[in-house]
């Protein structure tokens, strides 16, 4: 890109984090950079390292659900379902129908939560700052219809084997009728704001391209495969909770640079609202758990279950024997694997792009660590 | 009618009675630097207010509510805050360097108020050269930000340090370029002269003699002042806060309170070469005093650029020298070579 | 001319980007003045856990059960228990919740029985020492006087308790199949029952101490647990 001939200037290092305004949380990066040129990356990983697996062998598996919640704690409905899901299928727990919407409609608005979140940061990562409080304040508002149904903002233990926990109060559907009615409105408005804006354009058009080969070779998921070309979808590919009802489409783009990156994720929420309004509109009566009493204990057994969560494939691998308590529990996250691509997408850009890189990657550092 | 200039006459005229006339002289400079300083900190002070209050409403936002009305006293708990803080120096910062660039830098920005024209008559000294002056002095800024990003032995703000001289070398030429256009106009250095050219009605303005002239200096000026769209030596996101990130307590301030004088400055210039300085839009509307046009100008200049600055995203480095080379220049040549022509013809 | 189409776009999007901006600087701010203006929290709002005492006789709800602190996935929950000689019921003497660890996701309230302990809308329990964290009965109690809840009623209880009893049946049946252990079908239902509602009623005294045999095979999380009932 910067080609020097003759001139050579020496190379240094620099520590990119822990304490850094642009790695979403506490990730280290150390980088070899040449003057501006980012010649090398290498993330460190593990500051947040809490143990989750191995805190999970030794609780219950009712227990667990809370500490589902802090693995992405941007979209803790998402994890919240990928545990409850994997934990069904493994003991074959039928669960209500009501109580499968109601995880549909409350995954896919902490899917929108957790896309105006990164829109939120990304914008930041670029220089933008009105931007974040813009999607913030829409944030709020699905904040609020969480808050009113299971009484938290953040991490949520909505969802428990067999069901939810908690039924939906009255006011959520108005309100949750409402936030869909101005949501695309809003989303216009952040694209009037950013989309064709030729600073943001001469920023991220071109910028970390992700080819759809080397995607698949690192195993990429979510919307940054989905940005490459690739169709790949958990929801449609392989259908769970009642996905297969509903009409949706999986945005793709075929670039693979950031601003494919970020558009794509304006798409996916325009498409997440969809789904949302058709659950509320078919939303089943009945139960809303099947009632599993607290010392449950499923049969000896392994499972391997994936979801779609906002920042790529979430997948549970549980291994049952026979007791109240795992034996085993493998989470693997989107954002772990989507790290990887990091040096090898960002390297030889410059360290604004480094950070426009890492920021369309939507990385979030606590599901990196678990 | 409500002048100041006449005040400023009658106290120098005062102490002219009874001192000796080099006394005077001296302390007439001592006086106007101590009224140019506390205006412009008032004003300073009242700018952070208002970036405070425009970024928090144009993001839905009520900004600083609790000391004093709507948050007007924020701005000074923060200065006493910034005073109490201890002055730490990095252990292996260049003393010297990091002590004098926060100085170096305030000072520069305060010099260049030497020619402004505040209103008719309102002018420190009205020197022939006063464009260049201008030019030169707002250079010096350049200078402090890299003995910043020197002193303070950080990579971080070594790295800002770099990128300002660059950007601010890049932008020095199409920003003295624009500026030709309406001297060749003015036929003057002088910031009284280039006033007093554009008297009458508002379309004798400058601006709509040189448009093109207009948008390069203004963006250049932007640049120069490191605002968003143009502020990548600090560029909190990529630099963590490049060139001052060492910096604590009332040397930060320094710096602070320079960026946002620099802010004052081109918007001073900007009405002063292009909206008429204190000249009011209609000849009849002349009773309301020059100095009062002046800031009302100038403010709105400055909410401009702060409009900017809560709107648009940061350009990149290479970029944003591509963008002075490539663009801005040939478009101030462009616009040199038009008033050219259009001086010849008419 | 390409450039000059380009040149054009960008200055419309540029002006479109200052439009929305200049648009929001007349709307009515939504963000809220904290200590001056507060939210309402909604009713089901899981912030500082209370224990809940009878409006009537101003005691504790709570049985000491021990069921909110089995369930507790971080084991924040201390309680030591007495038996109270008069009524033959358990009583707690000791109610430790270590809110430094508590994540708040409402496990316990979900466990509990007789309304006895709530996650409520209280908020700003911030203390300048972390030990004052560490909330004891008397606090919890203090803090729960003006908290408004129904009271979970018998009726209803007693048809869960039913409805959890034959499903464990179910479930018993099926381990049976899977893994034979010494524990026979009848003493496990004892089990079940003696689990949900062995502090309801006093009169199951052996019932409880056959929990206590089989207390090992059942894996309790917390062991303290068992030693207390034990030295009974």
């Amino acid at each position: 890109m910067m080609e020097t001939k003759g001139l050579r200037t020496e190379e240094f290092m620099v520590n990119m984090g822990p304490q850094h305004p642009s790695t979403h949380g506490v990730c280290k990066l150390v980088l070899k950079m040449d003057g501006e040129l980012v010649k090398e990356i290498q993330p460190h990983v593990g500051y947040l390292h809490r143990s989750i697996e191995k805190i999970a062998e030794n609780r219950t598996y009712a227990q667990i659900v809370p500490f589902t919640d802090r693995i992405d704690y941007c979209a803790s409905m998402n994890s919240n379902h990928a545990y409850v899901e994997a934990v069904e299928r493994m003991a074959e727990v039928e669960v209500p129908e009501r109580a499968q919407y109601l995880r549909v409609i409350m995954a896919e608005l902490n899917r929108i939560a957790s896309h105006l979140l990164w829109l939120a940061t990304f914008t930041i990562d670029l220089g933008a700052v009105t931007p974040f409080l813009y999607a913030f304040r829409e944030r709020e508002e699905i904040m609020d219809m969480f808050e009113m149904t299971c009484g938290q903002r953040l991490t949520y233990n909505y969802m428990k084997i067999g069901g939810v926990n908690w039924d939906i109060p009255k006011e959520f559907v108005p309100k949750a009728k409402q936030f869909l009615k101005i949501l695309p409105g809003k989303v216009d408005e952040y694209e009037d704001l950013l989309t064709n804006n030729p600073i943001l354009l001469y920023r991220t058009k071109g910028i970390g391209v992700l080819s759809s080969e080397k995607a698949i070779e690192y195993s990429a998921s979510g919307p940054s495969i989905r940005a490459s070309g690739v169709r790949w979808d958990i929801r449609k590919a392989e259908p769970y909770a009642v996905y297969d009802k509903f009409d949706f489409n999986i945005p793709v783009r075929y670039n693979g640079d950031v601003w494919d990156r970020y558009k794509i994720r304006l798409d996916e929420m325009r498409e997440s609202a969809k789904i949302v309004e058709q659950a509320i509109d078919g939303l089943p009566e009945g139960d809303i758990a099947k009632k599993v009493p607290m010392t449950w204990k499923p049969k000896e057994g392994e499972v391997f279950c994936r979801i779609e969560a906002p920042r790529g494939e979430m997948a549970y691998h549980i291994i049952s024997d026979g007791t109240n308590k795992p034996y085993r529990v493998k989470i693997r996250t989107g954002s772990f694997c989507n790290l990887q691509l990091l040096p090898a997408i960002a390297t030889n850009h410059l360290i604004a792009d480094l950070v426009a890189i890492f920021g369309s990657l939507d990385i979030v550092l606590p599901e990196v660590d678990r | 009618m409500l002048e100041l200039d006449p005040i400023f006459d009658a106290i120098s005229e005062w102490l002219a009675s009874f001192l000796p006339p080099v006394v005077v002289t001296i302390v007439k400079g001592f006086g106007t630097a101590g009224v140019v300083l506390g205006v412009l900190s008032l004003f300073v002070l009242f700018f952070i207010w208002m970036e405070r209050k425009v970024s928090a409403h144009m993001q839905q936002r009520l900004g600083p509510m609790r000391t004093g009305w709507h948050g007007a006293l924020q701005t000074v708990a923060d200065a006493v805050k910034l005073i109490q803080k201890e002055d730490l120096v990095p252990s292996d910062a260049d003393r010297a360097v990091y002590f004098w660039a926060p100085v170096v830098c305030f000072a520069a920005a305060l010099m260049a108020y030497l020619v402004i024209p505040f209103g008719e008559g309102l002018i420190v000294q009205d020197l022939n050269i006063g464009i260049l002056y201008v030019i030169a002095i707002t250079t010096f800024t350049v200078v402090s930000l890299l003995m910043a990003g020197w002193g303070s032995n950080n990579k971080w703000a070594l790295l800002g340090g770099m990128r300002s001289a660059a950007q601010i070398v890049s932008y020095e030429v199409p920003l003295s370029m624009s500026l030709i256009g309406t001297i060749m106009i003015a036929e003057s250095l002088s910031m009284i002269t280039i006033v007093e050219s554009q008297s009458g009605p508002f379309w004798n303005w400058f601006v709509f003699r040189q448009p093109i002239g207009f948008i390069v200096y203004f963006i250049a000026a932007t640049a120069e002042a490191n605002r968003t769209p143009f502020d990548i030596p600090e560029a909190e996101q990529e630099l963590v806060a490049g060139f001052n990130v060492e910096y604590s307590g009332m040397k930060f301030a320094m710096f602070f309170l320079a960026e946002f004088i620099n802010m004052f400055t081109i918007s001073a210039l900007a009405v002063t070469l292009f909206f008429g300085g204190w000249m009011a839009p209609f000849p009849f509307l002349d009773f309301i005093p020059s100095w009062i046009w002046f800031l009302a100008k100038a403010f709105t200049s400055v909410f401009v650029l702060m409009w900017f600055r809560w709107t648009y995203p940061r350009i990149r480095v290479d970029q944003l020298m591509g963008f002075a080379w490539k663009f801005l220049l040939p478009l101030a040549f462009l616009n040199i070579i038009l008033t050219g022509i259009g001086i010849y013809i008419f | 001319m390409n450039l000059v189409k380009q040149t054009i776009d960008g200055i419309y999007n540029l002006l479109l980007g200052l439009g929305v901006t200049v648009k929001h600087l007349f709307k009515k701010a939504i963000t809220v003045q904290y200590p001056k203006e507060r939210w309402e929290m909604p009713e089901r709002s899981r912030g500082v856990i209370v224990l809940l005492s009878d409006k009537e006789t101003g005691k504790l709800n709570c049985t000491a059960c021990m069921l909110c602190a089995r369930a507790c996935p971080v084991a924040a929950i201390k309680i030591e228990r007495e038996k109270n000689p008069e009524t033959k019921k358990f009583e707690p003497t000791s109610f430790d919740i270590d809110t430094t660890v508590c994540c708040y996701c409402g496990l316990c309230e979900q466990a509990c029985n007789f309304s006895a302990i709530k996650l409520t809308g209280k908020y700003e329990f911030s203390v300048y020492d972390k030990d004052r964290l560490q909330y004891d009965m008397d606090f919890l109690q203090e803090i729960g006087r003006d908290v408004k809840y129904e009271k979970k009623k018998k009726v209803a209880k007693k048809a869960v308790k039913k409805a959890a009893q034959k499903k464990k049946e179910d479930k018993a049946g099926e381990e049976e199949k899977s893994q034979e252990k010494s524990a026979t079908k009848p003493s496990a239902k004892a089990d079940a029952a003696a689990e949900d509602e062995k502090p309801a009623d006093s009169e199951q005294k052996e019932e409880s101490k056959t929990e206590d045999k089989t207390g090992d095979d059942k894996n309790e999380p917390d062991s303290s647990e068992e030693s207390e009932s034990k030295k009974e």
